[in-house]
């Protein structure tokens, strides 16, 4: 297990995660000061938390309730 | 002047308040990304997940890495460019239907510097964008496959800076024009069916708007018809400031539709 851990190409793939981490982060601390969503606030988080990256933009995007 | 400034500054905090300078241009830098990667590993991912028969063997074309850069403009013309309009599709009409328009349109403020701040932050708010979803992509490539000469590459990237103002300014008449929902959807039939019914019958013209970004990438493969290229240019600025000017007029004439 270890081993393939190694042979994977860290330097290539970390930008990779890094970015959809950082996004990831931004859509949640978002959601847990924004006042009311569209939808309930807990499906929000699991929509971020476990679809990679769309999650996030739906979020952005159809999410947050402007008021 | 100084309504423009304080509008300018209006807009900057908005989209700042609203993550937009932060999240849009990570999403082109994934977009931008996903491209040179998945070309690189396709072998292993087929082997991986493709449920291959035993024995299929398949060539992979030699990609070059304008190839590469073409395919990641792909990206951003599809996701991309659906990801900007519908999250500026209702700077002007969302503020109408929401009655926050009232609280500026009772005071002197000039529609056309409000119209331009928005204009202004909007492109801001795209340049950064693709600054970043080229900068992954190029990236991407350089170290997997190989690399660019700078000068053509300044040059797609500007014109396809020049696509993102008509896709912007498009846009933003639209919101200024109709509600909401009708604004969506004149804003997604202009710019997407246009791609599509360029693609289609596109063959019979060269010069179009739609057929920017594919100029851009054509610059750097060096087989651009450069009257064409200029012409496209020219008549995509051209009607970038008809749709400004238009979007300026209606927003004054429509002024009346904000929720009191």
């Amino acid at each position: 297990m270890m081993e393939e851990l190694a042979e994977v190409p860290w330097a290539v793939i970390a930008p990779l995660i890094v970015v959809q981490f950082i996004l990831m982060i931004i859509a949640l601390v978002d959601l847990r000061k924004i006042h009311a969503t569209n939808g309930p606030k807990i499906l929000w988080v699991f929509l971020i938390i476990f679809t990679s990256y769309i999650g996030s933009i739906a979020y952005f995007i159809v999410g947050r309730k402007q008021s | 002047m100084r309504g423009f400034t304080v509008l300018l500054q209006k807009e900057f905090r908005e989209a700042w308040r609203s993550w937009k300078f932060l999240w849009i241009p990570l999403v082109f830098a994934l977009l931008g990304m996903s491209d040179p990667l998945t070309n690189y590993y396709m072998m292993d991912i087929l082997n991986a997940i493709g449920n291959l028969p035993e024995g299929f063997e398949m060539l992979m074309p030699e990609l070059m890495p304008v190839d590469l850069l073409q395919a990641s403009i792909g990206q951003f013309q599809t996701i991309g460019l659906l990801v900007i309009i519908a999250s500026f599709v209702g700077a002007i009409s969302k503020e109408r239907a929401s009655g926050m328009a009232t609280l500026l349109y009772v005071r002197p403020i000039s529609f056309g510097a409000y119209f331009m701040s928005k204009f202004i932050v909007m492109s801001t708010v795209s340049l950064i964008s693709i600054l970043a979803g080229f900068a992954a992509s190029v990236y991407y490539t350089v170290v997997l496959y190989g690399t660019f000469e700078i000068g053509t590459l300044m040059a797609s990237f500007f014109t396809y800076f020049s696509w993102l103002l008509f896709v912007i300014a498009v846009t933003l008449m639209m919101s200024a024009a109709f509600t909401t929902v009708v604004a969506t959807a004149c804003a997604f039939a202009v710019i997407f069916i246009g791609q599509i019914v360029d693609a289609i019958v596109g063959a019979f013209w060269t010069i179009s708007p739609w057929k920017l970004p594919v100029y851009g990438v054509q610059l750097m493969r060096g087989t651009m018809e450069m009257s064409d290229y200029w012409w496209s240019l020219s008549i995509t600025l051209a009607i970038t400031i008809i749709c400004m000017s238009i979007g300026a007029l209606t927003m004054k004439k429509n002024a009346s539709m904000t929720k009191i």
